[in-house]
């Protein structure tokens, strides 16, 4: 799967942009990185990319855990960074929103990858150095048993 | 005119009677910090069940405190949001059975604007009341945003954070650092014993609206710094105080804490009130702005308000007293106020709104 290169804050959010068009209707997106790693920079270029809101809109959703964007197509921007067990993942109540046509982009989303549809990408962001990032795309195999949920 | 106001947007299940939006006859604030501490952050569903417990008692002690009967009140106010949508439920579910019981006008306020106005509340009280145009920074764990406030209270939004909020970088640098939650009162603590100049972070560069914030880059900033040392022994330590003792004074963290640490602490610390002050005094000249109010729950810190102070800025600052600053129904009660008296009612079409806006 693709590995791609950025230089730049500005060069993360194109890629994001640029991953966004190829994203189907409905896609799950767990981000995966460290503390500053550039999850939400690259959210902000997938919103970009989907046009439903300016990267400027888009923010941290580590204290609201959910954030909302776009009206005919929807994007569910969620944050995993606070939640510590499996319980408080269930409450929040993903299996319901995961029914609806949109885009989940996913922060610290490989905490619970038993709770994550089997369908989805991971992407995983690295800094190499100073603001240079290498971002991954991975497409998962599915786990023995996927089919039958 | 009494109202009864209800907060429940996130931590704390508050309720509070207000009178003419000055005086405060109550205001009640069950915190679920306890609950939350363990965890290192909110989590949802404990909020949403805690504010359940908590609710009832929470609202009766605060009418028993005010001497006040439900005949009493001209209305209920109730967040409407931003907030957790099943934790603003509960506050707004109960504040719309009780509206249609006792048969009283409902009011919905935004929680920003309940920050705003916990300035406004004392500002009355004072009798000398806000000079408009204001500048309103209101900054906590889940918001950093600039607003200009007009006579009539009007707002327009002049500037917010683009990734994280201020009290947000307080909690994810405690937390890398093993320092317990919230961390906006432990660092602060703590500032005071590091050299503020230690550590050389560079502020934020906007590009596009410059009053905007941006609170990533100094987390990130945080991080390298750590991990370019071993602090590894010390953060273990600090965990282990946290075990033992659940809410540790400025002694105890001192003791488990090296000099470098508390230089590190300090030196973001006064990263971050530059940040603030600086876009906050630049929203204000922009506006030409007779007062700034600084409100939320990082309005609390000392540092940040001995350097307002410091900054001899030429218009008045308000802050609100700290059981105002964090969030709290006396606020939400003093918002609703100018709403009843001109009579802007909601019906029980009023909803819950996670992502609702101010401006």
């Amino acid at each position: 799967m693709p590995v791609f290169r950025t230089a730049s804050e500005e060069e993360t959010i194109a890629l994001g942009e640029k991953l966004a068009r190829q994203l189907p209707r409905r896609a799950v997106v767990l981000l995966i990185g460290n503390l500053g790693a550039g999850k939400t920079t690259l959210a902000k270029g997938i919103v970009k990319g989907l046009e439903v809101a300016a990267p400027e809109e888009v923010s941290s959703p580590t204290f609201t855990l959910i954030h909302e964007y776009g009206q005919s197509r929807r994007v569910y921007h969620i944050d995993f960074y606070r939640l510590e067990t499996a319980r408080e993942l269930a409450t929040l109540g993903l299996e319901e929103l995961f029914d609806r046509e949109a885009v989940f982009l996913i922060e610290w989303g490989e905490r619970f990858p038993e709770y994550m549809p089997a369908e989805r990408l991971e992407i995983r962001l690295r800094e190499v150095q100073g603001d240079e990032r290498e971002i991954e795309v991975t497409v998962p195999a599915p786990t023995r048993g996927a089919e039958l949920i | 005119m009494r109202i009864l106001g209800i907060e429940s947007s996130c931590d704390e299940t508050a309720a509070s009677v207000v009178e003419n939006g000055t005086q405060i006859l109550s205001s009640v604030v069950a915190s679920q910090l306890g609950t939350h501490g363990k965890y290192g952050g909110v989590v949802p569903e404990l909020a949403s069940r805690e504010h359940l417990r908590a609710i009832v008692p929470v609202v009766r002690e605060a009418l028993t405190q005010a001497a006040t009967k439900l005949e009493d009140l001209s209305a209920v106010a109730v967040t409407e949001g931003p907030g957790l949508v099943g934790s603003l439920l509960v506050g707004m579910t109960y504040a719309k059975s009780l509206c249609f019981a006792v048969n009283l006008p409902l009011i919905g306020v935004n929680h920003l604007e309940g920050h705003i106005h916990a300035v406004v509340l004392e500002a009355r009280q004072e009798g000398t009341g806000v000079a408009y145009p204001a500048l309103a920074l209101v900054a906590s764990g889940g918001h950093t945003h600039l607003f200009e406030v007009q006579p009539g209270f009007h707002y327009r939004l002049l500037g917010k954070t683009r990734d994280d909020a201020a009290g947000e970088a307080y909690d994810k640098v405690a937390k890398l650092l093993g320092f317990g939650y919230p961390g906006g009162p432990v660092i602060d603590g703590l500032v005071p014993y590091g050299n503020p100049r230690a550590v050389r972070f560079t502020l934020a560069k906007m590009k596009g609206n410059v009053l905007d914030f941006s609170f990533s880059g100094l987390k990130t900033a945080v991080l390298r710094w750590v991990e370019a040392r071993d602090l590894s022994r010390e953060i273990e330590a600090r965990r282990n105080l946290l075990r033992a003792t659940p809410q540790p004074t400025t002694e105890q963290w001192l003791a488990v804490t090296a000099p470098a640490t508390l230089d590190l602490l300090a030196s973001f610390q006064r990263t971050v009130i530059l940040e603030l002050l600086g876009r906050a005094a630049a929203a204000a000249e922009s506006i030409q702005a007779r007062s700034l109010i600084i409100s939320g729950g990082v309005a609390c810190n000392a540092g940040l308000r001995a350097a307002a102070r410091e900054a001899a800025l030429p218009y008045p600052v308000y802050f609100p007293t700290p059981g105002l600053s964090t969030d709290n129904a006396a606020m939400i009660a003093a918002a609703a106020f100018p709403k009843l008296e001109s009579g802007a009612f909601d019906d029980m079409s009023l909803t819950a709104r996670a992502n609702l806006v101010l401006a």
